[in-house]
């Protein structure tokens, strides 16, 4: 039976299909400002590379901000629930999901079922986001994706104290005209996003094992700032895009809810 | 039900105007401990003040400045737009120190917009310990705003017409608790937003035709069989204070969960508690508002309030709990971490949520985080602590 999920970000929309439990084909792209159109061309995406149409799909389930939007899911689920059912299903032993997206970060833990316990959203603000990475990136004119590679270059120990965004980009500027190096910049927007993020986990209590999902989770400067802030080391979900494990909760719950209709 | 959603989604609802074009006047209060029977013993109509309509925080961001809760910033909002233009009188309550800059900001904003302070602006102090001196503090407070009331608008109040006025009170408060004992039951008849919006109207209603509508609206609950909680959660709402029937639509939206309580400064809290219809009536008052302890604002309280938490999480078979507070709530912020340790550590699952006060404010986030919390409620699918709950 092939099932799908379609997760539908801040800024990214994502979709994965699988058959058995195992992945046939992934997707991502950019979200626009209509969740219906950014879900109908991701899906698309992930169906043409997996060689299959819509009706040879038989249950989709949607997750993240614009899930309600979706117009062809046949059912909806958090992406807190999402994230924690695609890294279970990966890796049984995880505790505590850090899951840091386009404008929010969420920490969840997990008991020994895989279950959802607990878990937490950043309330105040979204300066611990990929929001908050992207708007550096632009600041400092490099592709976002290399942010992890230049900061891992880093010789200086700089720091960047502010919580807001705006005001942060306004310390980064003023390194760049103090001529500190970019390696350095990024190095300590890493430390500073990982900062808020553990004081976030922490207050849910931080269990092992410690897995990152999430767009920002590809960022090996954050991920390494961040084992550091919280004081253990986390681990990778081995062979699975973290960018894609909310999607891929969201084809597991298709799949559970296809087995209860046609058991 | 029209009524009582007319009288908590609106601002001038047409009870208000009724009263106040029949030349009778209205005082707003802003705090639960203020004794809403010393306003109806003068024949004046009490009326708790509330943000709601708001559509913009220019005023009361100009007085306020930003790092502080919006509720009484959405008052003065309103008072800075003229919505609180019926009002004969006003009264202050420290409820909270939010709450207290009000009557500063208010006053000031005074100077600048024309006409917006009423003619009678009073602040009520309340102390925040109920023990000893405090007690004689509250009683002394009391007779002073009595004092000021007979002087301002010319009346009398006698302890005859208190002990009228208890009288009246406890009428609703005794239908108020029997709403909460329909909603205790294994089969809820009432929405918690049907629930919510009549214990809001309450609190701006005339009290006589309040307890009326309420009485009908009972009996006719009573007769209902549809039941609104079948395979659903049942949730209990606490935390900052809140008169957002929104906030109730969204928790239910889903139709996966059904409010069957709520601790909340708005709404059925501690209704059960009768003030005695006999006796020195200013003592009772003193000692039901002062007495209760229910909001954090009273020191030293904690163990009390997390007992009778407890017990009604146990009454209403509630399997989880919400706990919203308004930005910059430093009482009920640190209240519900102590609430959430304490209750989780009792198997009772809990959501921890920090929120705008403001209708439609935050509704995508909050409903991520609701719907999240009601996804893990159906997976532990167990009533709240796996106690035995005791039947209404």
């Amino acid at each position: 039976m092939i099932v799908a999920g379609c997760d539908i970000g801040s800024l990214t929309a994502k979709a994965v299909i699988m058959e058995n439990l195992n992945i046939l084909s992934t997707a991502v792209a950019r979200a626009g400002t209509r969740p219906a159109d950014s879900a109908a061309n991701v899906m698309e995406k992930a169906l043409k590379r997996a060689g299959l149409r819509m009706n040879d799909i038989s249950h989709i389930v949607g997750t993240g901000y614009g899930r309600e939007q979706i117009p062809f899911v046949s059912s909806v689920a958090s992406e807190i629930s999402c994230h924690a059912k695609g890294a279970w299903h990966v890796m049984p032993s995880v505790r505590m999901v850090i899951d840091i997206g386009g404008q929010d970060a969420k920490a969840t833990r997990l008991d020994a079922d895989g279950n959802v316990a607990r878990y937490i959203y950043n309330d105040k603000c979204a300066s611990g986001t990929g929001r908050f990475l992207e708007v550096m990136a632009e600041a400092l004119e490099i592709p976002l994706e290399e942010m992890g590679g230049v900061g891992a270059r880093s010789t200086e120990k700089l720091s960047i104290s502010n919580q807001c965004v705006i005001f942060a980009e306004t310390e980064v500027v003023s390194l760049v005209n103090e001529g500190k190096e970019t390696a350095d910049i990024i190095n300590a927007l890493h430390h500073a996003l990982a900062k808020r993020v553990s004081a976030l986990a922490r207050s849910i209590e931080v269990e092992q094992d410690v897995v990152m999902t999430g767009g920002v989770a590809k960022n090996s400067g954050v991920f390494g700032a961040l084992s550091q802030a919280l004081g253990i080391g986390m681990k990778a979900l081995n062979g699975v895009d973290p960018q894609i494990v909310g999607a891929m909760g969201a084809a597991l719950f298709a799949a559970e809810n296809a087995g209860k209709e046609n058991p | 039900m029209d009524v009582f959603y007319e009288a908590a989604t609106r601002v001038d609802c047409r009870p208000i105007m009724e009263w106040k074009n029949s030349g009778r006047p209205v005082v707003g209060y802003t705090c639960s401990y203020t004794p809403a029977e010393i306003f109806y013993a003068a024949g004046i109509l009490p009326v708790r003040l509330r943000g709601i309509e708001t559509d913009g925080m220019e005023v009361g961001d100009t007085y306020f400045g930003p790092f502080i809760c919006s509720f009484p910033k959405c008052i003065l909002q309103l008072a800075g737009k003229g919505k609180f233009s019926f009002l004969d009188g006003a009264i202050i309550t420290p409820g909270c120190d939010g709450m207290r800059r009000l009557d500063e900001c208010w006053r000031k904003a005074g100077e600048d917009y024309e006409g917006i302070v009423p003619d009678y602006f009073y602040y009520f102090d309340v102390p925040h310990k109920s023990e000893n001196h405090g007690m004689d503090w509250y009683l002394e407070e009391l007779r002073l705003l009595v004092k000021s009331i007979e002087d301002h608008f010319h009346v009398e109040i006698t302890d005859e017409k208190l002990l009228n006025a208890i009288a009246v009170f406890n009428k609703g408060r005794r239908l108020l608790r029997e709403l909460e004992d329909l909603r205790s039951k294994d089969d809820v008849v009432v929405s918690g937003t049907d629930a919510f919006a009549a214990a809001v109207a309450g609190t701006v209603m005339p009290r006589e035709e309040y307890t009326r509508y309420l009485e009908g609206w009972l009996s006719d609950l009573k007769e209902r069989k549809a039941s609104f909680s079948d395979g659903k959660k049942r949730i209990m709402v606490v935390g900052s204070v809140s008169d957002e029937i929104d906030l109730f639509e969204l928790i239910e939206a889903r139709k996966t969960a059904v409010v069957v309580a709520e601790n909340l400064c708005f709404g059925i809290r501690y209704e059960g508690n009768e003030i005695p219809e006999t006796g020195d009536p200013m003592a009772s008052l003193a000692a039901h508002y002062l007495g209760g302890s229910v909001c954090p604002r009273m020191f030293g309280k904690y163990k009390e309030r997390l007992q009778m938490l407890k017990e009604r999480i146990l009454r209403s078979g509630a399997d989880g709990l919400i706990m919203q507070n308004i930005r910059f709530c430093d009482l009920h912020g640190a209240e519900n971490a102590l609430f959430e340790r304490d209750l989780e550590a009792l198997g009772i699952p809990c959501l921890r949520v920090e929120r705008e006060y403001g209708p439609h404010i935050d509704a995508g986030r909050m409903r991520l985080r609701i719907g999240a919390f009601l996804e893990r409620l159906s997976v532990a699918g167990k009533p709240a602590g796996g106690v035995q709950r005791r039947t209404a």
